[in-house]
């Protein structure tokens, strides 16, 4: 069941047919989980094929000059983190290394590639999603960066070489240090989690482009690093993906402040008859809440209490039990605790 | 045949541009826009976000070709998977656009796809329509439509007039019929 869950899920992915907010999910999934990873680039090639039978159709020809000066201003080397099929299991194996920054490849080619996807107008043709090429760079990172081995926080590998140049760099090494430290995090709180016995707090984390707006920040003046952290837009989600073992989420969390909508994607097996899963937020000043009944549909989008806020929700964790049918009888989780995750930034909330 | 061999330049072309050989770029360029061009266009409707999304797609090619395997994918698909994720990516992020407002959309996506003469037919393909004409007629043209318009399924059940929960299954019940039907 679990099985065929994420393989529709793979399948409607390159299909193309989820929505805004399942894309955004399925796009996290990417990044933590190589398996899903693997199951989607399998029905990129099973579909693949039906392209043979869409008309072809001659482009303008400036479409040409156009792409001819891009490629004069980024060298073939310079960015290898990201890929329409995620270099997930490579990245994994360690063969990773080899499209790594080319040693010939001075750093300001890099940083000079930045302002230049930023630099680009928000066109009035609603071209709203960030730059594709930069969201993947930063997806890719975090699934490289959650993949370090847990203890002790090593340094990050990659960090070195981009380290000097305001370039797509810089913000990876932020978050591996987010990463590490969430993953700690998870850690002390398995601690007090009895029946866990795998906790990891694998994240996805990935900033959309849009938090570095053209205005705000003067090409090469200030690192993209610093514009991220300092400011957060008001509408940006967060994600959290609850799961036992790193390369098996569970449930995937998505908050939207600004509609206060939490959405809930069950990927692992419905509970059994006779028991429901029961969704918690756990925040360290008090005893855990709970969100209410969660897995029964696959899909669900329901409010946030009025009486939560929303800061508190971005930093709590998140758990999900086991419960008799119909949840916990006393409000507090009887059942051992099955899932954990922390919210993490999102791509910022799409206009719709 | 003819396919078979275009097969093999592509990837030749693929590696040279991966050591950066600019004059390799400009003939895969010159192979593979029409495709490209064609798919974009049939999601994204509007030539200018058709063409914006070209400048990016193989932009991507340019910096990623590297990474292309011909173990996993041919050139074609690989291109069209990466212009594809982007243009739904676009399409889903600006909101669904209702038929009244894209009517030129409506009447492209209604044509039939056209006919293919067989040996133009590739081996993957053969077997990938001879498991999608396993399905029921509805099924194939949802996933079809699907494939050809980049819809999604609010929109396919809007514009089949077909209740979005019996596409939701329909979707789910087609794909896990094909995966069964051409095995990996």
């Amino acid at each position: 069941m679990y099985d065929d869950d994420r393989d529709a899920l793979a399948a409607e992915y390159v299909l193309g047919t989820l929505s805004a907010d399942e894309r955004e999910q399925a796009d996290a999934l990417l990044v933590i989980d190589p398996g899903f990873a693997e199951i989607v680039r399998v029905w990129e090639r099973r579909l693949g094929e039906l392209n043979v039978m869409v008309e072809a159709v001659e482009p303008p020809p400036d479409v040409w000059d156009k792409i001819r000066t891009d490629i004069g201003r980024t060298p073939r080397s310079d960015i290898k983190l990201e890929s329409a099929f995620p270099a997930i299991g490579e990245a994994e194996t360690g063969t990773a290394s080899t499209p790594g920054i080319s040693p010939e490849t001075p750093p300001e080619l890099t940083a000079e590639r930045v302002p230049d996807l930023l630099a680009e107008p928000a066109h009035d043709l609603d071209l709203s999603g960030p730059p594709r090429d930069l969201d993947d760079a930063s997806l890719v990172a975090a699934l490289a960066l959650s993949l370090l081995p847990p203890e002790p926080p090593p340094e990050p590998a990659k960090a070195s070489p981009s380290e000097p140049a305001p370039s797509l760099a810089p913000p990876k090494i932020e978050r591996s240090a987010d990463i590490i430290y969430l993953a700690r995090e998870a850690r002390r709180w398995r601690g007090f989690t009895v029946a866990m016995s795998a906790i990891a707090a694998l994240l996805a984390l990935y900033v959309g482009v849009e938090q570095f707006a053209p205005g705000l920040m003067p090409p090469g003046r200030q690192s993209p690093t610093d514009v991220a952290l300092q400011t957060k837009p008001p509408g940006s989600r967060l994600v959290a993906v609850l799961q036992q073992e790193p390369t098996a989420p569970a449930f995937l969390l998505t908050l939207d402040p600004q509609s206060r909508n939490i959405t809930v994607r069950r990927v692992t097996s419905s509970p059994d008859a006779g028991r429901s899963y029961e969704l918690w937020l756990i925040d360290k000043s008090s005893t855990p809440h709970s969100l209410g009944l969660v897995g029964t549909d696959e899909f669900i989008t329901r409010p946030i209490p009025a009486n939560f806020d929303v800061d508190v929700m971005r930093g709590a964790s998140y758990a999900v039990s086991l419960e008799p049918a119909g949840g916990s009888p006393n409000g507090a989780p009887t059942g051992p605790i099955l899932f954990t995750g922390k919210m993490v930034e999102s791509v910022p909330g799409s206009p719709s | 045949m003819a396919v078979m061999l275009m097969q093999t330049e592509l990837v030749w072309l693929l590696g040279e541009v991966a050591r950066g050989d600019e004059a390799a770029f400009e003939r895969l360029y010159a192979a593979t826009r029409a495709k490209l061009y064609g798919v974009l266009l049939r999601i994204l409707s509007r030539p200018a976000l058709a063409e914006e999304v070209m400048q990016e797609t193989y932009l991507k090619v340019w910096t990623m070709a590297d990474q292309f395997d011909p173990a996993i994918a041919s050139p074609i698909t690989w291109m069209v998977a990466m212009a594809r994720n982007r243009a739904i990516d676009i399409v889903r992020k600006r909101g669904d656009v209702s038929i009244e407002d894209e009517p030129e959309a409506l009447e492209v996506a209604s044509e039939a796809p056209p006919p293919l003469a067989r040996r133009e037919m590739t081996e993957e393909l053969k077997r990938l329509l001879s498991c999608l004409g396993k399905l029921d007629p509805e099924k194939q043209r949802i996933v079809l439509l699907a494939y050809y318009s980049g819809w999604s399924r609010d929109q396919l059940a809007q514009k089949l007039d077909i209740p979005v929960n019996t596409i939701k299954t329909w979707l789910r019940r087609s794909l896990l019929e094909i995966r069964e039907c051409m095995g990996n």
